[in-house]
């Protein structure tokens, strides 16, 4: 107890910690090791980007941050909460809680309205909080979208309501797995803008996936995966 | 968190999904109405049966013997009123009354009717546990005497006069040709005794029955109640001894009467509308059964179809127990507007054959049975597709196309 709440206090700072993140699949008893041992913290407020290469492991590494997967071992901590033990219940409430997710393809209920999917995680929390989804889709520049269903929606508009709902319970860090993956780039521009300002007028601490180097060239640092293994860090 | 509310919201969110696809949803809970509108309907009819049954031999004690003789070919058979002196010599036979009957015109001076003359002993009254609203039955001297005197049953008075107690003792009645005097009217009894319907037979002396109206015509045969249920088989052999010898049939030769022990008729009667009603609701079972099917396969299909939504549901924080009581929510919903509906159609069917006069009877415990039937179908079928929805892997359900 005491040594953990030293610990505690040692993390209080970074919002997300790894430490030697290891994760393999076993196929017919031939054991293949995707993560290798990952160590590296983010702190409260940073922009980091995530590169590496298909096949290097970031698929598998977003999986654990995103409390989607659980590494065969090493310790991972979000805030002060050591998010690697677990339960699949309780990793479901750090998603909800602490995580917000924007996806590549968006991943919006088709059936729902922007401002029902935005207020979705909400839902799960235990009060769906239209107020703040109203605010939410506002601020993204989608005031007058409420009621559209996504398929009402261009790529830029769902990416903008996948970002409002990504902010609707107030995460600790929001999850970007290549946000303007499918968009042209004058959209991406702009949702990568949005992106940006989130951290910088709102203080969200984000990771994000890319393959653009032009894009993680706007973050404060880049975290390169290659082969199960972290390469370089490099800060800009 | 409030889980009442909640839970709520989740029956919300099951309810709008399957409003999205209404007409699917209507055929996929067209197997659980058609099961409960049988399991209801069946009940009723078997209630309806068995009732008619208590009806036919609600007049009938389970120590009546009925003897009569069987209308096959050959010779004819010598039972008579003659027997039943000699019935009556049986230790176990508590009484023995004879009924000779056929159909003949029934009238007044103003109406005419077709209805059973039935011509018994005094005793009658009593074994049939009969009784009158007004008059009184024949005595042992109209029997002796050749009385033509008549006692009409209730339904017999009511098609002559209009009405179950005319004030008519003492006017006339003609059986066939012959006046009788009307001296009594029997109270409104319903079922049967034996071969005769009581509300509907017109009761004479035995013998004027005989010398005045119905003669050979008459279908004979005579009611024998034994002392006690015990000595029913003690009885039933002592008849037939008694019988062969007062018909004087030589070892070999075919009894000429037929007995039938009323509490066998009855219980096999009972028995075989039981028979009938579980063969049907059997029928209600399986269609529910194959309903609850319909419901699984149709689940499946939804499952594999919101895969994805599956996936960003539990990305975004839901828990496998919120998925699971989603969609069990949906087999909820499905198999309560089922059976609501199956049930509202099977009371417009029961009224429909009602009115049709069909013999047909609510049961208020058919609805709670098939209520309980259709959920336990419902939700054993909907728990495993419902189960698939809630483990699925949100990695891979994220990644479904």
């Amino acid at each position: 107890m005491v040594k953990k709440f030293f610990s505690e206090i040692k993390m209080n700072n970074q919002v997300i910690s790894l430490e030697e993140i290891k994760k393999s699949y076993f196929i017919k008893d031939n054991e293949f090791s995707v993560l290798k041992g990952i160590n590296f913290d983010i702190k409260k407020g940073e922009f980091v980007a995530l590169m590496g290469p298909s096949g290097s492991g970031k698929s598998t590494l977003l999986n654990i941050i995103g409390a989607l997967d659980k590494p065969t071992s090493g310790n991972y901590h979000i805030q002060n909460k050591l998010v690697s033990d677990l339960s699949s219940d309780q990793l479901a409430d750090i998603r909800n809680q602490y995580i917000g997710f924007i996806f590549q393809n968006f991943n919006l209920i088709s059936t729902l309205s922007s401002l029902e999917n935005v207020a979705l995680p909400s839902f799960y929390t235990g009060q769906q909080n239209y107020n703040r989804a109203k605010e939410l889709l506002t601020m993204v520049g989608l005031g007058d979208k409420f009621n559209n269903k996504p398929n009402e929606l261009s790529g830029g508009q769902r990416q903008r309501v996948a970002i409002a709902r990504s902010l609707i319970n107030n995460p600790e860090f929001i999850l970007a797995d290549e946000p303007t993956g499918n968009l042209d780039s004058i959209t991406g521009k702009e949702i990568m803008d949005l992106v940006l300002s989130l951290n910088k007028k709102y203080g969200k601490t984000i990771l994000m996936v890319t393959h653009d180097s032009n894009l993680a060239k706007l973050t404060h640092r880049i975290i390169y995966l290659k082969d199960g293994r972290i390469t370089n860090k490099k800060s800009v | 968190m409030n889980s009442a509310y909640f839970l709520l919201k989740l029956f919300k969110l099951s309810w709008d999904s399957l409003k999205a696809n209404i007409f699917r949803s209507f055929l996929t809970t067209l197997g659980i109405m058609i099961g409960t509108t049988t399991i209801i309907i069946v009940v009723a009819l078997g209630e309806g049966a068995k009732r008619d049954i208590e009806a036919q031999y609600s007049n009938m004690s389970v120590t009546t013997i009925l003897i009569n003789a069987p209308s096959t070919a050959g010779e004819p058979s010598k039972l008579s009123v003659n027997d039943i002196p000699l019935v009556k010599t049986i230790s176990t036979v508590a009484d023995a009354v004879p009924m000779l009957t056929a159909k003949v015109n029934v009238s007044t001076s103003d109406n005419t009717t077709n209805f059973s003359v039935v011509g018994t002993y005094p005793d009658f009254a009593k074994v049939a546990n009969l009784s009158l609203v007004s008059g009184e039955f024949f005595t042992q001297s109209d029997e002796d005497n050749h009385t033509k005197v008549a006692i009409l049953g209730a339904t017999v008075a009511e098609e002559l006069f209009g009405t179950r107690d005319p004030k008519v003792i003492g006017e006339t009645v003609i059986l066939g040709k012959k006046e009788f005097e009307i001296i009594g009217i029997a109270k409104y009894k319903g079922g049967a005794f034996g071969p005769i319907t009581i509300d509907e037979s017109v009761f004479t002396p035995y013998s004027s029955s005989y010398r005045y109206v119905l003669g050979k015509n008459g279908k004979f045969s005579f009611n024998v109640n034994a002392t006690d249920v015990n000595v029913l088989a003690q009885t039933m052999d002592s008849l037939t001894t008694i019988l062969r010898e007062s018909h004087n049939l030589g070892p070999g030769a075919p009894d000429d009467f037929r007995l039938r022990d009323m509490g066998a008729t009855v219980a096999s009667a009972q028995s075989s509308s039981q028979t009938m009603a579980l063969l049907l609701g059997s029928v209600g079972f399986i269609v529910l059964l194959v309903g609850g099917i319909g419901i699984m396969n149709i689940m499946y299909v939804t499952v594999s179809e919101r895969t994805k939504e599956i996936g960003i549901r539990k990305a975004i924080g839901a828990k496998d127990s919120h998925i699971l009581t989603q969609f069990l929510f949906e087999a909820f919903i499905l198999t309560l507007v089922g059976f609501t509906i199956g049930a509202v159609i099977a009371f417009g069917i029961y009224y429909l054959l009602l009115s049709m006069g069909l013999k047909i009877i609510f049961v208020w415990w058919s609805v709670p049975l098939s209520l309980v039937i259709t959920f336990t179908v419902g939700m054993f079928f909907g728990y495993s597709p419902a189960k698939k929805a809630a483990s699925l892997d949100p990695i891979d359900a994220l990644r479904y196309e």
